[in-house]
């Protein structure tokens, strides 16, 4: 019992990193329908980021955080403005090649300030709690509360506030939107800003719990569309469950059946579930 | 009148013998210089310029009356077999290079030993580990670091010694050299009435290796054994003791302080055993791998990892094959040459010769095996391992 506890505990702290960057990417889908590869990149860069103001400049890890995320609302702008709105109107092919791009463009980017070499963001969190012999290292558990709270956050602007309403209504109904008075030229700018944020903080949690080197980031956006895929297209809550399912899947197979087909045995486990609901856990049918 | 044309001759000719005397010999380095394996790729690449650049400054490598000048070409094979596969074309095709150092890792080098029989080249195998790169009798092939099961063999006893029963395996096992060290570790293992109670993997790009250990820390081993690149086995150092796993940790990964300590604490890593190739460790090393670490250090900035001597000194086991040969062209003598070699002064490891001879018959060097043990921030030479050379020689010599 203790070990199937102790193993869902791994997954949790993966899954919430899964879930944040699922939710970058289902409000990107969702509200302007871009399958936002690049987003793996973005993420480490913030975590390549963080590490090198952490290391070079000697910052707080929580200032240096704090900076990424504001360069990451700033890039999330730029990327927006200068990569996508320039095909918003044409065919989604274009956007599609724009998206690749894009991802060699930040995965050379990255290579060229940062280098070939694996960093691991250091954080000196290094204490480990028991709690009836499940232990849970303080980083993980800082993990889990900060992506806990990042998706609170998230949920309570979508939900809650005007700029929130507004996304949804773009995302239900761009004319109808239009029609009552939404600036919808505005939104795409705020939908990456935050995406591109979310995206940062989960390469900040990579970067501190495993590593961020090249290539790393095209493997967590595959994992990210798996999630968007298990959970609903679009769906903010799908985004959470199926990023913990996701997490906790890959734990347990690891765990009890083999680590060699973590990854072979999560992605059956999502076909299973889309054989049952094809519009995801979360999604509308 | 006619001395003056007697001298001006003279001086021409002394000019001429002067300009021929300085020639320019290109090797070539296919090793893993970006990507996972580049922790022991850079560091061979790296290695072998210095070593060039050494020789060049001793006055080159002496062919006759002519001094060759090294120039190093190196290409980045990131350790896969296809690049490695086309880092060495270009280097044999386009760049005209007969004689090739570097080689880390067994994947990229098992696929280039399959075809460079057949090429007028030399290839020099350094880091990489799988018995079968000197097994398949190529005659153009030399190793310097010897095989992982021979290392394998000796971790075994080791561990036994200390009196382990159950040890839990974690390690890259679908790599071929990984699997054959635990095989010959188990074997040994097994002798002294110990087993191996669970062997969990990871993939190399792995760094998430919480469920693995979760799994063995239900299985309360005596000890766990690690066995893959430096990066996945300082995760699964660190992790280990976060899941509180508190029993000896022993490991195969060649890696250096520096390489362990971006992933893990000094106190994560406090009392992890390396059971590998006597390799370069500062506190335990000859004169020559003090001034190679001390040279390397300054020149790169960041200290050697252990394994980067293999490519040091394959650059001077080449340099005193080609100058015991004669020449640079005939690829077939400098080759012969290699397999006749004495230890040259100047390497760094601390080679266990076969029959007086560098290389065996199979073009295998053999390094005698140790035991390091983390102490407080560094890695400490603790003992010798056993180490029959000639024995494994023989033994290798009947392997297919």
């Amino acid at each position: 019992m203790i070990e199937i506890l102790q193993q869902i505990i791994n997954g949790v702290a993966i899954g919430g990193v899964y879930v944040l960057i699922a939710l970058g990417l289902t409000t990107v889908f969702g509200i302007l329908g871009i399958a936002h590869f690049a987003h793996g990149s973005v993420s480490m860069f913030g975590g390549y980021l963080t590490f090198f103001l952490v290391v070079t400049w000697g910052l707080p890890l929580f200032a240096a955080i704090l900076i990424a995320i504001v360069v990451g609302l700033v890039l999330g702008v730029l990327i927006e403005l200068l990569a996508y709105r320039p095909v918003r109107h044409a065919s989604h092919i274009n956007a599609f090649i724009v998206a690749l791009g894009l991802t060699m463009m930040v995965e050379g980017l990255n290579l060229e300030f940062f280098g070939h070499e694996q960093v691991v963001i250091p954080t000196d969190l290094s204490r480990v709690f028991e709690i009836g012999g499940v232990t849970i290292p303080e980083l993980r558990l800082y993990v889990i509360i900060a992506a806990a709270v990042l998706i609170g956050a998230m949920t309570i602007f979508v939900e809650k506030t005007k700029t929130g309403q507004a996304i949804r209504a773009v995302a239900q109904n761009r004319d109808a939107a239009i029609l009552m008075g939404v600036n919808v030229n505005t939104i795409p700018i705020v939908v990456f800003s935050i995406s591109t944020a979310l995206g940062v903080c989960a390469g900040v949690m990579v970067g501190s719990l495993f590593a961020i080197a090249p290539g790393i980031g095209e493997g967590l956006v595959v994992k990210g569309f798996a999630v968007l895929i298990l959970g609903g297209l679009g769906s903010i809550p799908g985004a959470v469950v199926g990023g913990l399912v996701l997490g906790i899947t890959e734990a347990l197979a690891a765990g009890f059946i083999s680590s060699a087909y973590k990854d072979v045995i999560a992605f059956l486990a999502m076909i299973l579930v889309l054989l049952v609901r094809p519009q995801g856990l979360m999604g509308k049918a | 009148m006619k001395l003056l044309a007697t001298l001006t001759a003279a001086i021409a000719l002394a000019s001429t013998a002067a300009f021929a005397a300085e020639k320019t010999l290109d090797i070539g380095v296919s090793d893993a210089l970006t990507g996972g394996a580049a922790v022991y790729g850079l560091p061979q690449a790296n290695a072998v310029k210095m070593a060039a650049q050494e020789i060049n400054a001793a006055g080159g490598i002496k062919v006759g009356q002519d001094n060759y000048m090294l120039n190093v070409i190196a290409y980045d094979d990131k350790a896969n077999p296809t690049e490695a596969s086309n880092s060495v074309r270009k280097l044999i095709d386009r760049d005209g290079v007969k004689f090739i150092l570097g080689f880390c890792c067994s994947g990229a080098t098992g696929a280039v030993a399959s075809f460079i029989e057949g090429e007028d080249a030399v290839m020099l195998v350094g880091n990489a580990a799988e018995r079968s790169i000197t097994t398949r009798e190529i005659p153009n092939l030399v190793r310097t670091r010897p095989p992982a099961d021979y290392t394998g063999a000796a971790a075994g006893t080791f561990v036994a010694e200390k009196g382990h029963k159950k040890v839990a395996v974690l390690g890259a096992l679908d790599v071929g050299f990984y699997a054959s060290y635990v095989d010959a570790f188990e074997k040994e293992l097994n002798k002294a009435g110990g087993e191996i109670i669970t062997r969990e993997s990871f993939g190399l790009k792995d760094r998430d290796m919480t469920p693995q250990l979760t799994k063995i820390r239900e299985l309360d081993p005596d000890a766990i054994l690690v066995v893959g690149y430096v990066e996945p086995a300082a995760f699964i150092y660190r992790q280990a003791v976060e899941l509180g796993i508190d029993v000896p940790r022993y490991g195969f990964t060649s890696g250096s302080e520096e390489q362990f300590l971006r992933v893990a604490t000094p106190e994560q890593m406090e009392g992890v055993w390396d059971l590998r190739p006597t390799e370069l460790t500062l506190l335990s090393a000859s004169e020559n791998g003090v001034a190679y670490h001390k040279n390397y250090s300054e020149k790169y900035g960041i200290a050697p990892s252990p394994s980067s001597p293999y490519a040091y000194d394959q650059t001077y086991a080449l340099k005193d094959a080609i100058e015991s040969a004669g020449t640079v062209d005939d690829v077939a003598a400098v080759a012969k040459a290699l397999r006749s070699l004495q230890v040259p002064d100047e390497v760094v490891m601390q080679y266990l010769p076969v029959q007086g001879k560098m290389f065996d018959v199979n073009g295998q060097a053999y390094t005698s095996n140790g035991a390091f043990q983390w102490q407080d921030g560094n890695w400490v030479f603790v003992q010798d391992l056993p180490s029959d050379a000639a024995a494994y020689s023989s033994y290798l010599s009947t392997i297919d």
